[in-house]
């Protein structure tokens, strides 16, 4: 038995000699607990929400400033903030088309009889537009409205000691898209990295490592072709791993896409201008990293990063500020939001061209970051 | 005659450390051309710098007539490396190796295909061609990266230690093919290797390098002669006195002796004279020989010369009165 001390005291002493690989190897799983944890644990605020309103009695102002005042607090009160943030429409068809693109999650319509109806009769019924294409946002935003129509019916009730209820009925804008649904552009997104990740700049690294590279580096190949083929190689190896990724979701996690052929397009052009981005901007990295490991060690939390602040688990309205600045820079997050609209909303060149702009931008960028950092010579 | 090959004090530095330091080099077009040195000299730097792999420090050289700093990629389209470690796709088959670089060197499509097929078949991998490279030996590969440096018709083919790794026979071998290729295309080759039989073997001339200098230049026989100016007597041990020693060094017929645990070896003026005389001495003073041999001194015993140190020792090991003493024979 004094044997198996002996084995342990030689692992433990090897461990003692390096016990930063351990460290290092604890940065994953500390990531995921801070951004998920924040992700998941924080409230949704200053939702977005689209106001429609054709009466001016009030009621009707009553209850939205009530919903302006609405409060969404997370960590035990340590974080809030308002709820909504609201934003006049003159009609429905425009404030429809906001939520179309994105721009908004809800639309409050409220009618033009809404005082007179609240005020003759016993029980009224309104309804408000959900983007349900986003199940957390859209549950939250219902239940902050419905909140804030009870609260109204208690005011009402207390001023005049009439029993009249109102009650908020949700109109879905869309089919009831699952949560599985709402976290597979998302999975796209990351399969895109995965292939950045070891399909771009590291095939470089790993050359340069077995020492293959040396015989490129004799060629008459010109700087910017060597990097333009690589990343290219990456990029088509990216799409592979999306359409790979897209086509299990569908099979067998049962995502429905309702995109038609311009849809799809749309969706593969987000793929390569995303794909070429994040390749290049690993490609960047890798060729300037001194070892592979050092590559291996940061590649992994980076995707962690990009992926938990991307929106692609839990609504970037959830995300404490901190992690929306993030966001803001993410490319992931716009190509997140790019095939959610194109996926679920059936959405247009228009809905999207926000996110290709700054994707195009990012990718520009690190396209050109890639072919500085490349070196011609050893 | 246009020079291949022509350096002026190329520099390369890494840091403090010099590892080519002001090399002034010419080489012809036509050459076996050997850059001879142990591990850690400078060769592959060299070389590195000569193929644009590496910029230099200091200095120039032009290449085929082309100044490797301002026209690096002329230079690359104009010669061929085999670099030391293996730089084939292992995933690849030896065809796809071939294709590939034919097309990085923009070998025309018409010619590729007869261009390949003639130059696996005369490393006689013609039959091998579609297998994968991971499936073939150490010698199988080297083969096979010898006529990818030759796709597209270079003027100079590089070579790093190409034999360094194979058996006895692979290296034959290669040397064979090596010889073959030089003779049928009139190519330039420049080769280094730390093996003094393989720069015996195949270079015209050699250049002895040791810490990124040149200590010596010249055709293998040329520098032996000249350098030695004499013969090589080796002779096993039993029995050695420190008095043998001694009086063997002041003899007049020696240049020089040197002891490595059993074996003595002596730099003598004339090899047949000097057998006899030394068992006698040796005799004489107590000691007794095992066995004696005479030699003709090799490239190792010139480098010994010149820098102090065996090519073959890793470790670099100074014997001083050596040098102090053959340094002034020289002179």
């Amino acid at each position: 038995m004094r044997g198996a001390l002996w084995v342990c005291e030689r692992d433990i002493r090897k461990f003692l000699r390096q016990p930063f690989v351990m460290v290092s190897a604890l940065v994953g799983p500390f990531l995921t607990l801070i951004l998920l944890g924040y992700a998941f644990g924080g409230s949704i605020t200053h939702v977005p929400v689209a106001v429609v309103s054709y009466s001016e009695g009030r009621y009707s102002s009553a209850y939205l400033d009530i919903v302006k005042q609405e409060q969404n607090c997370a960590f035990g009160g340590a974080s809030c903030g308002d709820a909504f943030r609201l934003r006049d429409f003159p009609d429905l068809e425009s404030a429809e088309r906001m939520l179309r693109e994105g721009q908004v999650k809800a639309i409050i319509y409220i009618p033009s009889g809404f005082d007179s109806t609240l005020i003759s009769s016993n029980s009224v019924v309104f309804t408000i537009y959900l983007d349900n294409t986003d199940p957390l946002s859209a549950s939250a935003v219902y239940g902050g409205l419905s909140r804030a129509a009870q609260q109204l019916s208690a005011q009402i009730q207390l001023l005049s000691g009439r029993g009249e209820s109102l009650t908020v009925d949700q109109a879905n804008f869309y089919r009831n898209v699952l949560y599985i649904e709402f976290m597979a552009p998302g999975s796209l997104v990351q399969a895109i990295f995965i292939a950045s990740i070891i399909g771009g700049g590291v095939s470089i690294l790993i050359d340069k490592q077995r020492g293959i590279f040396e015989g490129y580096l004799v060629t008459p190949l010109k700087q910017y072709e060597i990097v333009v083929g690589v990343l290219l190689a990456g990029v088509v190896k990216a799409l592979f791993s999306s359409m790979t990724m897209l086509f299990m979701a569908i099979i067998i996690a049962g995502v429905r896409p309702m995109t038609d052929a311009t849809g799809f397009l749309l969706m593969l052009f987000t793929i390569f201008l995303a794909g070429l981005g994040l390749i290049s901007m690993m490609t960047a990295f890798a060729v300037r990293v001194p070892a592979p490991e050092v590559y291996q060690f940061t590649a992994f939390p980076i995707n962690m990063v990009l992926y938990f602040t991307s929106g692609a688990i839990y609504p970037i309205d959830g995300f404490p500020d901190w992690m929306r600045s993030i966001a803001v820079v993410n490319p992931e997050a716009y190509a997140v939001h790019a095939l959610r609209l194109l996926m679920y909303k059936g959405a247009s060149l228009t809905a999207v061209l926000g996110d290709f702009a700054f994707l195009a931008v990012f990718t520009s960028v690190m396209v050109g970051l890639a072919t500085v950092a490349f070196r011609r010579r050893l | 005659m246009d020079a291949a090959v022509q350096s002026v004090d190329l520099t390369k530095r890494f840091g403090d450390f010099a590892a080519v330091n002001k090399i002034n080099l010419e080489i012809g077009s036509g050459e076996i051309f050997g850059l001879l040195g142990p591990n850690g000299a400078g060769k592959t730097t060299l070389v590195r710098v000569l193929t644009t792999v590496l910029e230099p420090t200091e200095g120039t050289a032009k290449v085929v007539g082309y100044d490797i700093r301002r026209n690096a990629n002329k230079v690359r389209e104009s010669i061929g490396v085999v670099s030391q470690a293996i730089t084939l796709d292992v995933e690849l088959s030896a065809w796809e190796n071939m294709e590939l670089y034919a097309k990085y060197y923009g070998v025309p499509n018409g010619l590729r295909h007869e261009r390949i097929k003639a130059l696996l078949d005369v490393v006689g991998l013609a039959e091998r061609a579609d297998f994968t490279v991971g499936s073939f030996s150490g010698g199988m590969k080297r083969r096979l990266e010898l006529v990818r440096s030759l796709i597209h018709r270079p003027k100079i083919l590089f070579l790093d230690e190409p034999t360094t790794g194979l058996d006895p026979q692979a290296r034959y071998a290669v040397w064979d093919y090596l010889r073959k290729i030089h003779k049928d295309q009139g190519i330039t080759v420049v080769i280094t290797t730390h093996y003094l039989d393989e720069a015996e073997a195949l270079c015209g001339r050699v250049a002895i390098v040791d810490f990124g200098k040149l200590v010596a230049l010249g055709a293998p026989l040329d520098l032996k002669r000249k350098v030695m100016g004499g013969d090589v007597v080796e002779a096993e041990i039993s029995i050695m006195s420190d008095e043998a020693l001694t009086a063997l060094q002041d003899s007049d017929f020696v240049l020089e002796v040197k002891k490595r645990e059993s074996l003595l070896t002596v730099l003598v003026k004339s090899g047949a004279e000097a057998v006899p005389r030394i068992v006698e001495l040796v005799g004489a003073k107590g000691g007794k020989l095992r066995s004696i041999t005479l030699r003709e001194p090799t490239l190792d015993d010139v480098f010994l010369n010149v820098t102090g140190r065996s090519i073959r020792e890793d470790t670099a090991v100074t014997r001083k009165r050596f040098v102090s003493t053959w340094g002034a024979m020289r002179r």
